[in-house]
């Protein structure tokens, strides 16, 4: 029993953490938003922390096998929390400006973090719709939490219903597969999911898809991605930054392991259907995002299409492949937290602005902020030597390494139509005429964060190797095979 | 054919027929009732699996409480559900073909798939000796303790995002505060005045 | 050493300074240093011919190491021996002279320094070309001065025909460089150098090979020497690549003189003799070379017959003197055909300058036909042009005399057929030549005047500065073919040449053509007299006759006048199908195919691809659950056909 406690103790602390928090704020005479807040980010970093050091343990189970910690969890869980701890930095000035800083935000963004944190630890279908659905609920609600406003309550509700549609899928996948296993536990499904005479059964390949769907809906990878754009344009800008940030992270975790661990026999059923998502999720996300005026639904797409990418060296199904998600996804939520950081301060004297020509020349009026939003840019294109080249490197290296020219070519076609529209952004702010449409200073917190975020984009490249190497350990654990991305990594710097 | 299985078919066709009423009948309050026959077909089927517990808070739970909850909630909302589902006619011959193609995919594999299902030993719902509810009991707070723990956090979310999004704080909350109201005299409420003749107050 | 290398660079540092700091030192001083320097590098080159001459031989002197790579090794090497160091003379002197000669015909130009740049540049760009010592650095040259001929023919680039009459000659060059270029690739081919003195010592090795091309069998070295002599045709605009060669004087008169007479167009000339060991070893190349430069000859004479633009006549009679030449190269007098380019950059480089003071006297006026008694108002220039068409038209003693009569006279002496050709076009075009020269004389100089009293009244003799460059050429008019006859083509011409020009063991040209008969040594004579006759009758003594007999040989006066009708030829066979052929690349593969289907097509249908995946986003909940579960069946139902699972 003590150890299923020591191995659940960053979601424990979470839980508690928020309760604890959400005593303080019910009980508090006055605003006790400013306390919750601080208190909730010295939770995650306390989360965040105790999650870290498991990163060098040994594989361990708890709960009968439900729960596993290993160190792929434990650095996704840090970064997950980490991810989260930022969000609700950045969305501190941005709530208070709105009015909608509420005790209840970080509370249930803390909820929304142990959620993540049983997704990613998740080794059994009940354990995973668990987590989806702690953490889910709570995006719903966070999602509506300017309930003022039609655009967020119908971004809420929507959510929620194409959500519940979700995980109906998810559920009658797991339960087809329960059915026809016996088991919920991902490895005791993988023992029974062998193929009989060369030919997978296909009942469970039905409860594959199913669940597949669920779990797709969750990183917004199309044809499942319909409530993205949706929910974050109307979602407040501080929760679409979250939205766009841990929840991919999660998701994308626990869509590896599943199909790794889980449905490792099922490889060639799942990994055309993942070829699938990447091609459709990266043509869309690059081709819809260029008609977009909104720079929170360009983002969405944007997300949609880095998604795309990701999944590509997920279809690569190999070491090299898992650790290049992974890296990727990392890279991701660094450009996409420090992209949103430049959005949230995209303000008038009467509010917020969300227009992308509201940018326009916004190199001579903050030439700090124009500076690190074309940074951010250029990396989510995927132009050497900002960060987010090496992410799409390493994913088609895995890609091609695997076999997979065509995905592979689609690919780099995709990111160069997407590539479009990331420098669109910066045309705006570096050649048009000024609008002076941003004319709010941006607030401290959020131009240190942009300035670290844009200095971890632009650096990368000089010692990438800690971030490769733990990349490389986390998708080890997976794929127990050997440390693919760093041989990569030395094989591509010897070439320089 | 047994009667278990005369039973087991005639909850599942009322469950699938019942449940497609739910989405296809124009009046949302008989949606509702239809929704409650689909419960309690559902119950039925628990019966047959032998797990009597479970129907019965089938029963008390979804139709006796949320259900129930429902139908005040659609009886109470002022809203036009036939215009609502208008487009849902427009696209219902397009909707019916996928979800037909679907159907018939699913029943071809369940189909090669029956005999898949027979080689692998039944799961028992209850072990011997044991009522339903305790075999619940036994494992709830044991094997299953993560699963129920996480499912109250769920649920406290579900709470916590009910007050967010609902509760206004009101400027003037009508609260009950018992220390004045057990501190009052008679000398705090009633004042005499005196009136003089021919002047009001 | 350092001479050589001043004579090559002073013209280059010219240009550069006019051509870069021409603002900043004004037109004036831009002028000046060029000129300057021009005029240095004049003497210095007359000092290292009388050098040659006297000790001949052949000196290479290193510039740098050029291009290494692989097998190629190219230096930098100026190699200088008496062919050399002739084309030196005559670029330099004549050059210098015409910047001298521009410094007042050009006074009215704002645009005075570029001219001037362009000029010098010119000049270096010639010298690279007779200075090469390979093929690669003759190339160099040889696109240098094509440059530079563009530039200056469009000099005036706000004119329409200028820029026209510019392209007209990069292009139809470009014909012709192809040849070149073919040229120099089958001599790496087969020789692995271009290297002058490796590839000239495996001329034998070359006439015995053979090249394999389309299953087809040809002799490597006449395919070789008659591409060459494909780019020396373009340059020299010889026949069917000579429709440049006019259009061209549409640049400033000194462009005319300098470029379009007296050097670029000799370097075609050059190349051959230059080549001499290997066209010597090819007889077909030789007659090629004879008839070409034959009907050349002969139909640029007969185009001047009619011209009436001053500048255009002088022209084609450039064209037709460069046929002479080329019938030299061909009978194997390349010391005639070097000695005739010596002489006639005298004349010619005067007539042109001539013309350029007439035109100047009269304001830009270029038509012969608004000309006549100009003799009175303008006696200096009058009397420049007088000696230049004596020169040019072969009257005894004068230069032409000499380097014209010794060609006929080879032409004759060989006595084959296509040399006999050679001999009757030649002897008709002497005809012809001194019949339009003196009609030119005629019609500018004498009878009455035709233009308007306006016009007339501001006629005035060129500046000093302009006459002075027609005094020193009327004297190498009039002299150098007697000072330097036996030289080029006499008694010392072995010691002359030193080896520079090579002649095979049984080429006895220059001998035999001593010992012609009587009759074709008078020939010549006898047709320049006829021909100052004919234009006398037709333009002094009865004036009305030219526009009788124009009229009567209606056809043929109009054949003449339209040259030929080649430009409407090539415009028919080349232009216009290249025309059409542009244009339906244009719209049909750049617009249609590349735009439609390329960079902007794409760009298009990514728009419109992204309006429709919008046009997803309704905004309807139910959409997006169908298109969810159409997601869903969609996959299971390929998963069912391809029955990918196995």
């Amino acid at each position: 029993m003590l150890q299923n406690l020591t191995l659940i103790l960053p979601e424990m602390i979470l839980f508690l953490g928020a309760m604890g928090l959400l005593m303080i704020g019910a009980f508090s005479k006055g605003d006790s938003t400013r306390t919750v807040n601080l208190g909730a980010i010295a939770i995650l970093a306390l989360a965040a922390a105790t999650a870290g050091s498991f990163a060098n343990n040994a594989q361990a189970t708890a709960f009968n096998g439900a729960f596993v910690m290993d160190s792929f969890a434990a650095l996704m869980k840090v970064l997950t929390f980490v991810a989260t701890g930022i969000a609700i930095i950045m969305s501190q000035g941005y709530m208070r400006l709105e009015k909608l800083a509420r005790f209840e935000y970080p509370v249930l963004l803390l909820l929304a973090a142990a959620g993540m944190g049983m997704m990613i630890s998740a080794n059994d279908l009940i354990a995973l719709y668990m987590g989806i659905e702690l953490q889910s609920l709570a995006l719903y609600v966070v999602a509506a939490i300017n309930r003022d406003s039609l655009r967020s309550t119908e971004a809420g509700l929507k959510y929620f219903v194409l959500g519940a549609l979700s995980s109906g899928m998810l559920l009658y996948g797991a339960s087809l597969i329960y059915g026809f296993s016996g088991s919920t536990n991902f490895v005791e499904i993988a023992a029974a999911f062998q193929p009989q005479d060369g030919i997978l059964p296909m009942a469970q390949v039905l409860g594959l898809v199913f669940l597949l769907a669920g779990l797709a809906f969750k990183i917004s990878a199309v044809p499942f991605h319909m409530w993205t754009p949706d929910v974050y344009e109307g979602a407040p800008t501080s929760v679409t930054a979250f939205f766009a940030s841990a929840p991919k992270l999660a998701g994308m975790a626990i869509f590896l392991r599943i199909m790794m661990t889980g449905f490792e026999n099922a490889l060639v059923a799942w990994q055309q259907i993942i070829i699938l998502l990447a091609i459709l999720s990266m043509v869309l996300g690059a081709f819809a995002a260029i008609g977009q005026q909104n720079i929170k639904r360009l983002m969405a797409y944007s997300s949609i299409g880095h998604m795309g990418f990701a999944l590509v060296g997920f279809a690569a199904a190999s070491a090299a492949g898992v650790s290049s998600v992974i890296l990727y996804m990392t890279l991701y939520v660094v450009m996409t937290l420090g992209t949103f950081a430049c959005i949230l301060s995209m303000r008038q004297d009467s509010g917020p602005v969300e227009r992308i020509s509201d940018l326009a020349g916004l190199s001579q009026t903050r030439p700090f902020m124009a500076f690190c939003l074309a940074v951010m840019m250029f990396s989510l294109a995927g132009i050497p030597p900002m960060a987010g080249f090496f992410g799409k490197l390493f994913v088609f290296r895995a890609a091609i390494d695997a076999g997979l020219y065509s995905l592979s070519i689609i690919g780099v076609l995709a990111s160069v139509v997407g590539a479009f529209y990331y420098l669109r952004i910066v045309k705006v702010m570096y050649l048009d005429a000024p609008a002076d449409e941003v004319n709010e200073p941006m607030p401290r917190e959020l131009s240190i964060l942009a300035g670290v975020m844009t200095a971890f984009t632009l650096l990368f490249f000089v010692y990438p190797s800690p971030l490769v190497e733990l990349a490389d350990k986390a998708g080890a654990v997976l794929m127990q095979d050997g440390m693919v991305a760093t041989d990569m990594l030395q094989e591509h710097l010897a070439g320089h | 054919m047994t009667l278990t299985s005369l039973a087991f078919y005639l909850f599942a066709t009322v469950a699938v027929a019942s449940s497609f009423m739910v989405i296809s009948s124009r009046n949302p309050v008989y949606s509702v009732l239809f929704l409650i026959l689909t419960f309690f077909n559902a119950a039925g089927l628990f019966v047959l699996l032998g797990a009597e517990f479970l129907a019965l808070i089938l029963v008390v739970v979804y139709v006796g409480a949320v259900a129930v909850l429902f139908l005040f909630v659609v009886m109470m909302l002022d809203i036009d559900f036939a215009e609502l589902s208008e487009g849902f006619l427009q696209y219902m011959p397009i909707g019916a073909t996928v979800g037909l193609i679907l159907l018939l995919e699913l029943l071809l594999v369940f189909g090669a798939s029956s005999t898949l299902i027979d080689t692998k030993p039944l799961p028992q719902a209850t072990p011997d000796g044991m009522t339903n509810a305790e075999a619940l009991g036994r494992v709830l707070y044991t094997d299953y303790i993560y699963f129920f723990q996480a499912a109250g956090a769920i649920l406290l979310v579900a709470m916590i995002g009910a007050i967010v999004l609902t509760l206004v704080p009101s400027n003037n909350p009508k609260k009950q505060n018992i220390a004045a109201q057990t501190a009052r005299t008679r000398d705090d409420a009633v004042e005499t005045v005196d009136v003089e003749p021919g002047q009001g107050i | 050493m350092g001479t050589y290398h001043a004579i090559v660079f002073f013209p280059l540092i010219g240009a550069a300074i006019a051509g870069l700091f021409g603002r900043l030192i004004g037109d004036r001083q831009a002028e000046y240093v060029t000129t300057g320097l021009l005029i240095l590098s004049a003497l210095l080159s007359c000092i290292s011919l009388i050098n040659i001459g006297m000790d001949g031989g052949t000196q290479k002197i290193m510039v740098l190491n050029w291009i290494s790579s692989g097998g190629l090794d190219i230096d930098w090497v100026l190699r200088i021996d008496a062919l050399t160091a002739v084309m030196l003379v005559v670029i330099t002197c004549v050059s210098s002279l015409v910047h001298v000669y521009s410094i007042g015909y050009m006074s009215h130009d704002p645009h005075r320094a570029r001219f001037f740049a362009y000029l010098s540049l010119f000049t270096f760009m010639m010298l690279m070309l007779v200075t090469a010592d390979n093929f690669l650095q003759l190339f160099f040259g040889w696109e240098g001065v094509g440059l530079a001929s563009y530039l200056l023919i469009g000099f005036w680039f706000k004119k329409a025909s200028a820029n026209a009459a510019a392209i007209k000659a990069f292009v139809v060059n470009r014909v012709g460089d192809f040849g070149l270029i073919l040229g120099m690739a089958a001599i790496y081919f087969s020789v692995g150098s271009l290297q002058f003195d490796t590839v000239f010592d495996s001329a034998e090795a070359l006439a015995q090979g053979e090249f394999d091309f389309l299953g087809m069998t040809v002799p490597m070295l006449t395919t070789i020497c008659l591409l060459l002599f494909m780019g020396a045709m373009g340059k020299s605009a010889q026949f069917l690549l000579h429709t440049w060669l006019p259009d061209a004087m549409e640049g400033p008169t000194p462009v005319s003189a300098l470029i379009h007479a007296a050097t670029m167009v000799t370097a075609g000339v050059f190349l051959v003799a230059r080549c001499s060991p290997l066209f010597e070893l090819s007889q077909t190349a030789l007659n090629v070379v004879i008839v070409v430069g034959g009907i050349t000859a002969f139909f640029a004479a007969t185009v001047g017959l009619v011209q009436n633009d001053i500048k255009r006549v002088i022209a084609y009679s450039t064209c037709s003197q460069l046929g002479y030449m080329f019938v030299a190269l061909g009978i194997g007098a390349y010391q005639a055909a070097m000695f005739h380019l010596f002489t006639h950059a005298f004349f010619k480089a005067l007539l042109f300058l001539g013309a350029g003071s007439v035109i100047h006297a009269m304001g830009d006026e270029q038509d012969m036909r608004k000309m006549g008694g100009l003799r009175q108002l303008i006696p200096a220039t009058f009397f420049m042009m007088l000696i230049g068409t004596i020169a040019l038209t072969g009257f005894p003693l004068t230069a032409g005399y000499y380097s014209k009569d010794a060609i006929i006279e080879g032409a004759f002496a060989a006595q084959a057929a296509p040399h006999m050709f050679g001999f009757a076009m030649l002897v008709i075009a002497a005809f012809f030549t001194s019949f339009y020269s003196w009609r030119l004389m005629f019609m500018t100089f004498f009878g009455v005047s035709r233009s308007s009293n306006e016009t007339l009244s501001h006629v005035h003799e060129s500046p000093p500065v302009m006459l002075v460059p027609l005094v020193v050429l009327s004297f190498g008019a009039l002299f150098a073919g007697a000072a330097f006859a036996g030289l080029f083509v006499g008694s010392e011409q072995t010691a002359f040449w030193a080896g520079s020009i090579f002649t095979a063991a049984d080429n006895q040209i220059l001998i035999e053509l001593k010992q012609v008969p009587g009759w074709v040594v008078l020939s010549p004579l006898v047709m320049m007299i006829s021909g100052f006759a004919l234009a006398w009758v037709m333009y002094i003594y009865r004036p009305s006759w030219p526009s009788e007999i124009a009229a009567q040989h209606d056809l043929i006066y109009r054949f003449l006048l339209n040259k030929w009708y080649f430009d409407e030829l090539y415009d028919f066979i080349f232009v216009r199908p290249a025309k059409w052929l542009a244009r339906f690349f244009w719209k049909g593969g750049d617009g249609f195919v590349i735009d439609g289907f390329g960079p902007d097509g794409v760009a298009a249908n990514v728009l419109r691809v992204t309006r429709r995946m919008v046009g997803l986003q309704s905004g309807y909940v139910y959409h997006y659950a169908f298109v969810m579960l159409l997601g869903v069946a969609g996959i299971v139902s390929w998963l069912m056909l391809t029955g990918g699972l196995s």
